[in-house]
């Protein structure tokens, strides 16, 4: 569903990405670990055409983003590290403006309702200004535009970090329900546990190189801890 | 998808604490514009139509006298007051609004408003025309600025983009989501602004098409501004850096830049002063101009012409009064000079108008000023048209006068009274502004300019967003 072939990105002289190849199947989430700078966030960009890449392809359902801008964009959703909403809305409205505009049917109130609660949006809170929400509440609205959207691929951006354990623990427990509907998930994060415990897939990142890649099952969080620090050190 | 993007847009705004105060503040101004221009072309329209009724009833009612004394008795010409100069007050107050109409002279107008105002008065006097060609693109400022930066600095642009929307659609509902909440503004200001005219008296047909052509000119001026400061918007990196780009160019354009221009004109196309204007038509008379003979030589020769015209030896053996011939003679001499420094003098007015015209090139607000003047009937082609009138009319009377004088009073010449019924056989004075038509050819120039620039601001606004980043 989402695959990079040979995708790099330089900005002048710097190699922010050097050649990466990777796939993320339906119901894969693919956890890219790696310090700041390492091109996690560039591998997004890239695959939302945010930025015009170097060399390769980036695809999303065997469409280039590149030369399909909005087609590719309409199957994938985009989770950021701060979900930024309108503050002077409630919400539903919110929920509503980013349904309305991903070029999918609208939803009726009830429906929206019903997509605030099945998120764990607390009851009440969905008519309220956002100008109000906790960025775990501001999370799972993402995650309900991602889910009124229909997407069948997932670009998260480190989208858990800052949220206290609890809600990092729901956050995580809503992307497993996607996995598990067959969405193909792409995610930056420096959580190892939830990398784990979340991932199926675990690729570890430096400097712009994919210098890892491994199914999370097959390693232990004691073990994958090492792991990244070694390649870390090297 | 775009009428969600307007509706969500307008929503924003008219939950936006600093919008819904800036609105009110701005229509609080105009109908404070609006009442006082009201009131004001009430009280002079009154004024001056009484002023010309009474200054009639004078001529009217002067004894039996000379004619030529009731020349110089004269008459007032008032400018009558445009029900449109409710909403623009244009150079009115600058360039005076009667004159004394006499023989011999063709005097300049008196009693300029202006020149009793403080100097508070001068610099900010609130017109419904200052209101919406400053204050509304102000307006338009704070409204569109964030439109696409603001978005940008929270990110929720970023998210937008993601969705897959369409930067065109997003850029078309950014455009009408200020338009609207602009329309919460400008629909009352209209209907104010329709009710401040009504019942002033006015021409409906005359002030309607006007009206109209006023209401597609500021149309096109606020369309530029909004595609303009979206395209600041569209290219900004944060919201501030777009507050400030735009609130830049607004300073520059509308208030900067009109006032230079005002200087620049009087620097390119000088007008005389008042005084040499003066000297240099009394220098004419006296002296003779362009192989034009000078007053005691022409009126010479003007006395030989007549008496080789009527074969007699002196005036005295004329059939008519030569004084009345001479004086005759004398207005045709003076009106040569007269309509040669006055053409002059309009001509330098009309370039000065040409140069603050083209200069709208670079400030809009220049082209808007001068339609609205226009249409309003207050810029310096309606006075110079009255001014024309007035002077047309002096002329008629002044030679009706001569030529009764010349008919009746042979051997007695300023002996001679005409009786009182001779007064009234001159019509009273009734002026007609230019035609819409006229008005429209005369501004072309500027209509052009604000078409040109509704247009470009569509077209920065629509490159801008093509290439939009997150």
């Amino acid at each position: 569903m989402l695959e990079a072939a040979a995708l790099s990105k330089s900005f002048g002289d710097h190699v922010a990405l050097h050649p990466l190849t990777l796939r993320v199947a339906p119901g894969e989430i693919l956890c890219l670990l790696g310090a700041n700078g390492a091109g996690k966030t560039t591998t997004i960009n890239l695959f939302l055409d945010f930025i015009p890449r170097s060399g390769g392809r980036a695809l999303v359902d065997g469409l280039d983003v590149a030369a399909e801008p909005l087609e590719t964009k309409r199957r994938l959703a985009y989770i950021p590290e701060q979900v930024q909403l309108y503050r002077t809305l409630t919400g539903v409205e919110n929920l509503d403006y980013f349904q309305r505009l991903s070029g999918r049917p609208p939803l009726d109130r009830a429906a929206l309702l019903a997509l605030c609660d099945r998120v764990g949006l607390p009851a009440g809170a969905a008519d309220r200004r956002v100008s109000t929400y906790s960025k775990g509440m501001r999370q799972k609205v993402g995650i309900a535009i991602a889910i009124a959207k229909e997407a069948r691929a997932l670009l998260l951006d480190e989208p858990t970090s800052g949220l206290d354990p609890q809600a990092s623990n729901e956050f995580s427990a809503l992307l497993a329900v996607l996995r598990d509907d067959g969405v193909a998930i792409l995610m930056a994060t420096h959580d190892l546990f939830r990398a784990r415990e979340t991932g199926t897939h675990i690729a570890i990142m430096k400097h712009g190189r994919m210098v890892d890649r491994f199914a999370a099952a097959d390693i232990g969080h004691a073990d994958l801890e090492r792991l990244y620090l070694d390649h870390m050190r090297n | 998808m775009l009428a969600t993007i307007v509706r969500k847009e307008f929503t924003e705004m008219l939950r936006d604490g600093r919008v819904r105060l800036a609105a009110v503040a701005l229509l609080a101004l105009l109908a404070g514009a609006l009442l006082h221009g009201r009131a004001q072309t009430r009280a002079l329209v009154a004024e001056r139509a009484a002023a010309q009724a009474a200054t009639r009833a004078d001529w009217l009612a002067q004894p039996a006298k000379n004619p030529h004394s009731a020349a110089h008795y004269g008459i007032y010409a008032f400018k009558p007051r445009a029900t449109l100069a409710t909403l623009d007050d244009g150079v009115d107050p600058y360039v005076g609004v009667l004159t004394w109409l006499e023989a011999h002279k063709r005097n300049e107008f008196a009693y300029r408003p202006a020149q009793d105002a403080t100097g508070a008065q001068r610099a900010g006097a609130l017109t419904a025309a200052v209101t919406l060609q400053l204050l509304v693109p102000l307006l338009i400022v704070l409204l569109a600025a964030g439109a696409f930066a603001t978005e940008r600095e929270h990110g929720t642009l970023r998210q937008l983009l993601a969705l897959g929307v369409r930067a065109r659609t997003l850029g078309a509902g950014k455009a009408f989501g200020v338009a609207a909440a602009l329309g919460v503004v400008l629909v009352p200001a209209t209907v104010l602004g329709v009710a401040a005219i009504v019942g002033l008296g006015g021409d409906t047909a005359h002030d309607l098409p006007r009206a109209g052509m006023m209401v597609v000119g500021y149309l096109l001026y606020f369309a530029a501004w909004l595609g303009v400061v979206l395209a600041i918007s569209a290219r900004a990196r944060t919201a501030r850096v777009a507050l400030a780009g735009a609130l830049g160019l607004w300073m520059l354009t509308t208030v900067l830049a009109p006032r230079l221009v005002t200087e620049l004109a009087r620097a390119l196309r000088p007008t005389p002063s008042a005084a040499a204007f003066t000297a240099a038509i009394r220098s004419d008379l006296e002296q003779g101009f362009d192989g034009h003979a000078g007053q005691a030589e022409a009126m010479e020769a003007f006395r030989r012409r007549v008496l080789a015209q009527y074969r007699v030896d002196s005036v005295s053996q004329l059939p008519v009064s030569f004084a009345g011939l001479e004086l005759e003679e004398g207005e045709r001499i003076g009106n040569l000079v007269y309509d040669r420094h006055h053409a002059r003098l309009w001509d330098r007015f009309a370039a000065q108008e040409r140069v603050r015209t083209a200069s709208a090139v670079v400030a809009p607000v220049l082209a808007m000023r001068a339609l609205s003047m226009g249409l309003s009937g207050t810029d310096v082609a309606h006075h110079r048209a009255f001014a024309e009138a007035a002077e047309g009319y002096r002329r008629t009377l002044v030679t009706a006068m001569n030529a009764d004088m010349t008919r009746n009073a042979r051997g007695t010449d300023f002996d001679y009274k005409a009786d009182r019924s001779l007064w009234g056989t001159v019509g009273a004075f009734d002026y007609d502004g230019p035609s819409l038509g006229a008005t429209l050819t005369e501004h072309a120039g500027a209509l052009a300019i604000l078409g040109a620039w509704a247009v470009g601001g569509v077209l920065l606004l629509t490159g801008a967003v093509a290439r939009l980043r997150p």
